[in-house]
């Protein structure tokens, strides 16, 4: 792994940050007092700072920032949460989410970037005044040396004549229990520089009896050649610097400062005096001298040692910091995910396949040899092997939910951007989906939702005047039935208006005069190419245009789209995708010799044609316990001749419709691997894949929606013919 | 043998991007998501050093710095916390733990390497 393919890992992260961001934000909207979204949100731009840091991505690591200091702010409560906040802080997530696409390579045209970087400009002056700063108050952290009258007051400091840098260490009795280990930092020191001379003091080891060998009671003198900063060797000790005593004199130190050091070792001035005569850090000379003139000179300071190590009374801001940390630490349990390559499930699932086609093989043998213990063996494996077929099929599930996040915000903008008063309820968001499938129907859902908000909600006025409340309401859900998933989009709007689409539709020559339509294959309309673009019908305007588009794209994950509407009263689209893509229960039938599939929940039930209708005509009716079913006959659909004996009905549902599909044998529940058809076989209608037998046969899958479409067309030529 | 590091945060990028730099410097390394992740890896692993995050979910580093200290195997394990709060106020409630050592993010690779090699050398 390199650090491009972790930039790739960045940015996958940073995206789902930022979508949970705007989650948090609008429940915020909600909910202004809401801590934990408050502390979701920070932690959010927090960690895409945090990680942006490390890829260099410097521009975006400064925006954050001042988001970041905002939103600090907000969780201690010194800036209060209101709508321009939370759209400030929205319109901050999407400039972050442009920016972390720039990181993963995506580029702007010149005038759209420069457009977002006056936007962004704009913004942190926004964030700033929010946070009541007026953007000047960087805080110069940088410590005011006292270098310059240092240098002034040079030539009057008589100076040591060492060549090395002289450090005193006296280790804090707790630096062991904080996990330091004196040793390591000076090894670390020893990467630096060389260290020449070591004395280790032990002054205040108490004796045995009294001795926590949990405590450290070592300090150190140490001499030290080192070209290295004074900054890069003071920073060794960053980590103890609080517990510990530490002095740093850099070679030719002035013996004023080798004076102090003397004066404030706890061992004594004389018996350090000793340690720097005896490590060659000092002449015995030097520190004569040293020691004559603090004689001379007023007492040392200590005082100013003593005011450094009071300070703040800890206790105090202890115990106002527990109390935070309570409230923080109550976060939901998060649910833990491993991240997979989609390739290396693509390959499980695939793997899971041929196992189901081998397993099937093997049982199909372990029936011809009769064998009775073996035919156990063989299904129990068969039995597992359909366990994991479905864990493994399960994998690649994902709630639907992953698509419906994006539209709260979606939802939010364009019903201020519309002036509309609109409501978003999702539900079913758990149910599960083939990930291939999710990501594909996003498009066509925004397409269907905008349309929704924009075209289906009417105006609040006119809302109120038929006696509606005045927020609109938009249902984003999600359901299982029979095999397929389906989502609704609905609305509670003005809903299509029938007439106008068909004085339209009559118009442009898309129904001939005097066809008779029902509602759905109305409505279905409007799903024709390129259908309301000019001349638009109230309320109707629009809903048209690409409506096609979102046709085609359903259809091409082998779904559906139908519309439910009542003048007045609203509109519901339906999409019905098939739960997945790759292995299903299948029923295996036969037509004239040759097996085919039928996916095992669109079967309702199997019933024997009866004699009085057996070698009927290519299609036909079914008096189904009183109910008139519209019959396909697949051996003449198929051009096959029937194997004789008895045929039978496969009664098949899809959405609301049934058909009765006439079969010669059948042959039971299968498990069946799609594999898809080639390229010159796509266009077959009603022919889905093809699957491999058990005994290697090859078996065509049917595809039933367009048989169940055939038999009802059918159905209404027969009674236009009648009519 | 390498020492081995324990990097617990909740960005899987950071993690990737501090093991690999800690890696390239001749140190094993672990990985964990949250401090709950981080006490469960510690059953399985041993670490000479544990680089924390302060902001997580489940459990933060703070909590996962206290729990720790409670361990017999691990209370003498350094711990250098990530953040990008490190005030005094941090420190303190960071000190109250246990934990001294901080790194302020975002910081380069390098800079990680610098504070860990302080406190453990490869």
């Amino acid at each position: 792994m390199n650090v491009d393919e972790v930039l790739q890992t960045f940015v996958a992260e940073a995206r789902e940050l930022l979508l949970g961001m705007e989650d948090s934000l609008l429940a915020l909207e909600q909910d202004p007092a809401d801590g934990e979204a408050i502390a979701a949100t920070f932690r959010a731009i927090h960690t895409i700072k945090g990680s942006a840091g490390l890829f260099s991505l410097d521009e975006l690591v400064a925006f954050a920032h001042v988001a970041e200091t905002l939103l600090d702010r907000v969780r201690s409560g010194q800036v209060a949460v209101n709508g321009e906040l939370i759209a400030l802080l929205l319109e901050c997530g999407d400039q972050l989410g442009l920016m972390v696409g720039q990181a993963a390579g995506e580029t702007l045209a010149e005038d759209t970037a420069a457009a977002h970087a006056a936007r962004r400009a704009d913004l942190v002056a926004a964030l700033q005044s929010h946070c009541g700063d007026t953007g000047a108050t960087v805080a110069t952290t940088a410590p005011a040396t006292d270098e310059p009258s240092r240098l002034a007051a040079e030539e009057e400091v008589e100076r040591a004549h060492n060549q090395a840098w002289h450090i005193s260490l006296r280790f804090g009795p707790d630096v062991m229990k904080l996990g330091m280990d004196p040793s390591a930092f000076l090894r670390y020191l020893g990467t630096l520089g060389t260290i020449t001379h070591i004395t280790p003091l032990w002054d205040r080891l108490p004796p045995a009896d009294e001795m926590d060998p949990e405590c450290c009671y070592l300090g150190f003198e140490l001499d030290f050649l080192s070209d290295a900063s004074r900054e890069a060797i003071d920073s060794t000790f960053d980590f103890v610097r609080d517990d510990c005593r530490i002095a740093i004199l850099p070679p030719r130190a002035a013996l004023g400062d080798y004076l102090r050091l003397m004066a404030e070792a706890p061992e004594g001035t004389d018996r350090l005096g000793e340690i720097l005569v005896a490590s060659g850090a000092l002449t015995a000379a030097e520190v004569e001298r040293a020691l004559d003139r603090q004689r001379r000179a007023a007492p040392p300071r200590l005082g100013e040692i003593l005011t450094q190590e009071a300070g703040v009374p800890p206790v105090l801001v202890q115990a106002a910091l527990d109390k935070q940390a309570k409230v923080r630490d109550s976060k939901p349990a998060a649910s833990r995910f491993v991240r997979v390559d989609a390739d290396k499930l693509e390959e499980l699932i695939n793997q899971v396949g041929e196992l189901v086609i081998a397993g099937a093989s093997a049982g199909l043998l372990a029936q011809r040899n009769g064998n009775g213990a073996l035919i156990e063996a063989v299904a129990l494996v068969e039995r597992q092997v359909e366990v994991i077929r479905d864990r493994a099929l399960s994998l690649r599930m994902v709630e639907i939910g992953e698509s419906f996040n994006r539209f709260p915000r979606v939802v939010r903008d364009v019903s201020r951007e519309l002036g509309k008063d609109i409501e978003l309820v999702i539900t079913g968001a758990e149910t599960e989906l083939d990930k291939t499938v999710v990501e594909k129907i996003g498009d066509p859902l925004m397409h269907l939702v905008r349309n929704a908000m924009d075209h289906g909600i009417e105006p609040t006025e006119a809302r109120l005047a038929a006696g509606k409340p005045a927020r609109g309401r938009l249902g984003l859900n999600a359901y299982h039935e029979s095999g397929s998933i389906v989502i609704e989009v609905a609305d509670d709007g003005g809903g299509l208006k029938r007439d106008k689409i068909l004085a339209k539709a009559r118009e442009r020559g898309l129904v001939a005069p005097g066809q008779v339509l029902d509602d759905r294959e109305v409505f279905a309309l409007i799903f024709e190419p390129g259908f309301s673009t000019a001349d638009q019908v109230t309320n109707l305007s629009g809903r048209g245009v690409g409506m096609d588009v979102v046709k085609r794209n359903i259809a091409a994950l082998r779904g559906s789209i139908d519309i439910d509407s009542r003048e007045g009263a609203g509109t519901t689209m339906r999409i019905r995708l098939p739960l997945t893509l790759a292995i299903i229960d299948g029923f295996l039938i036969q037509v004239g010799g040759s097996p085919f599939v039928v996916p095992l929940d669109l079967v309702q039930e199997c019933v024997e044609l009866p004699a009085c209708d057996q070698r009927a005509q290519p299609s036909h009716y079914l008096d189904l316990r009183g109910e008139a079913l519209p019959c396909l006959n697949l051996g003449h659909l198929l051009d096959l001749e029937s194997s004789g004996g008895r045929q039978n009905v496969v009664v098949v549902k899809y959405g609301n419709r049934r058909a009765g599909l006439v079969v010669d044998r059948l042959l039971g529940e299968f498990q069946t691997v799609i594999k898809p058809l080639g390229q010159m076989f796509r266009h077959l209608r009603g022919i889905a894949g093809s699957t491999i037998l058990g005994s290697g046969e090859v078996a065509l899958i049917l595809d039933v929606p367009p048989l169940v479409q055939q038999a009802a067309d059918q159905e209404a030529r027969r009674l236009g013919r009648l009519g | 043998m390498a020492k081995t590091i324990l990097i617990v945060d909740d960005s899987a990028s950071l993690r990737q991007v501090v093991s690999i730099a800690l890696k390239g410097a001749g140190y094993d390394t672990v990985e964990a998501c949250d401090g709950q992740d981080g006490l469960n890896k510690l059953k399985a692993h041993k670490a000479h050093l544990i680089i924390s995050d302060v902001n997580m979910p489940v459990m933060d580093g703070l909590t996962f710095v206290a729990e720790l200290k409670k361990l017999s195997e691990h209370r003498f394990t350094p711990v250098i916390m990530l953040t990008t709060e490190a005030g005094e106020a941090m420190k303190q409630r960071g000190q109250a733990v246990g934990a001294k050592a901080w790194v302020v993010k975002p910081f380069q690779p390098a800079q990680m390497l610098l504070a860990v090699a302080k406190l453990v050398q490869p």
